[in-house]
């Protein structure tokens, strides 16, 4: 169905049902990460010996998280005396839009995807990007010195360890041939590329961690050292705009390692009465799952580890990678 | 002239890099200016979009995002917190440079209204992606290979200067 709506001439009905889809689909990934963090809390609490959240909402705490957001929203919206407003309204603003923006080239199933394009892989990298730029205006509009030592680690280990990000997965372009991840998936058929590129694929999950300022790589808001980082002088729904661009990201960077790894809706043999979507689901639990756990089980690194594992461990891995795969191809190739 | 969906995004996107760039010029906080220049990159790449030439857009964004955000800290570091630059120009030379800009956007109005630009059906823009490449790695090789000899050459210099200085700055201690 959407295909056929991404081939189909521009017109205002289809800008309608373009804008009512994104409304869903932004519905859907909000309803996500409500329960996203209730699911890191629930999990975490499991591996630490406690219970979570167990109050608000039955059990299992199923309202937890909801009746968080709507303490956020009925906060009083505070702005810093001495912070630079313009810039201070704007940054969560710079921060989420891209976040957003990412989820339209991702293929959940060969149906539904928002945009089909050429580039889409160099796409969601290179917008992703763009959420730096609202993180570090962010720390210079608080005004507070912890706020911009966080945004500076936040600049700093973000280009990073973006590098190894694009390094690892040049492998995966080299043997599909193209940026597109609707073709990428295809190609999958004949094994999915966590068998083809392990290697790639650690260093993916290394430097996407990284990329997603999460636990070991939580620098940017180290709670111990810089009370909260970037984000000190926000609260309210500003503060929840933050939260919301790094789970957002949450979500979109676990449906990219799906997608590029994982074989994203392709079913494993002989299991293929299960539809695509469910399948991507559960690859997509998973690829959380192990990121929750992550979390609860490394200590964060220090500044300096972090850099030179970025540039001295990663970077070299990855560039080895890329070499190696484009040797086997030619080498396949001949044979 | 048509009306077409084109046209407004063209438009819209023109507009917002046009006001960024504006805005580069008269804001007077550093970090303001950084991000008024993001706007009009971010834009500039949209139109680039609106070209066919989405490899290009991609990149822009790519190089550009990371760029800003290291200009924007050069800006915070090497600038007094808090410094503006002042208006020093009187209203004379305002008045001057209002009339110049005037004839020269006359002068370019024009120039381009009547000017004929040839449309050749193309299929550039079909697989760009992968006509730069096969470009870039057969007719444009030497070139290609030139620069990044040149950036290696850059890199390795720059890494140079910054560990002499940690040295020097470690016999004197």
């Amino acid at each position: 169905m959407v295909e056929e709506l991404l081939y189909s001439q521009a017109g205002l009905l289809n800008f309608g049902i373009f804008f009512l889809l994104a409304t869903v689909l932004l519905l859907v990934v909000l309803g996500f990460v409500t329960y996203a963090i209730l699911a890191e809390r629930k999990v975490m609490g499991f591996m630490q010996l406690r219970q979570g959240p167990n109050q608000v909402g039955g059990r299992w705490g199923l309202l937890q998280t909801v009746a968080d957001v709507l303490k956020l929203l009925l906060k009083e919206d505070a702005i810093p005396k001495l912070a630079d407003r313009p810039l201070f309204i704007l940054a969560p603003v710079i921060a989420f839009a891209p976040a957003f923006m990412v989820l339209a080239t991702i293929p959940f199933t060969d149906k539904l995807q928002f945009a089909d394009i050429g580039v889409g892989l160099l796409y969601y990298i290179a917008i992703s990007g763009l959420t730096t730029v609202g993180i570090v205006t962010g720390a210079w509009a608080s005004n507070n010195k912890y706020a911009l030592l966080g945004g500076m680690r936040a600049a700093a280990q973000m280009i990073s360890y973006e590098i190894p990000l694009v390094m690892s997965v040049l492998g995966i372009v080299l043997l599909t041939g193209s940026l597109n991840l609707n073709e990428i998936v295809e190609v999958q058929k004949n094994g999915w590329f966590i068998i083809w590129q392990p290697v790639a694929f650690i260093v993916f999950l290394i430097a996407s961690t990284a990329e997603l300022n999460r636990v070991p790589f939580d620098l940017p808001e180290a709670e111990s050292e810089l009370v909260a980082g970037f984000h000190v002088e926000y609260s309210g729904f500003r503060w929840a705009f933050f939260m919301l661009a790094e789970y957002v990201y949450f979500f979109a960077m676990a449906s990219l390692t799906t997608v590029l790894f994982l074989g994203g809706w392709l079913p494993l043999p002989f299991l293929d009465f299960i539809p695509g979507a469910v399948w991507f689901a559960l690859k997509f639990t998973v690829v959380i799952f192990i990121l929750i756990w992550f979390r609860s089980t490394f200590p964060r690194l220090r500044a300096d580890q972090l850099m030179e594992f970025g540039w001295k461990v990663l970077l070299p891995v990855a560039l080895a990678n890329i070499f190696l795969t484009a040797i086997l191809k030619e080498l396949l190739n001949i044979f | 002239m048509t009306f077409s969906g084109e046209f407004l995004a063209f438009m819209s996107l023109a507009l917002v890099a046009v006001i960024g760039g504006v805005l580069l010029l008269n804001l007077t906080k550093v970090v303001h200016m950084v991000v008024a220049l993001v706007f009009t990159f971010v834009s500039i790449a949209g139109i680039y979009i609106l070209l066919s030439a989405e490899f290009v857009a991609a990149v822009q964004i790519l190089i550009y995002s990371g760029a800003i955000t290291i200009i924007m800290l050069f800006g915070i570091m090497l600038t007094r917190h808090n410094d503006s630059s002042e208006p020093k120009t009187g209203r004379l030379r305002k008045l001057l440079l209002f009339l110049g800009v005037l004839g020269f956007a006359f002068a370019v109005y024009i120039g381009i209204y009547n000017l004929d630009i040839e449309q050749t059906p193309s299929d550039l823009h079909v697989n760009n992606t992968e006509q730069i490449g096969i470009e870039l790695y057969s007719k444009y090789i030497i070139p290609f290979e030139l620069t990044s000899v040149l950036l290696l050459a850059v890199l390795v210099g720059a890494i140079v200067l910054a560990k002499r200085d940690d040295e020097k700055e470690a016999e004197k201690e």
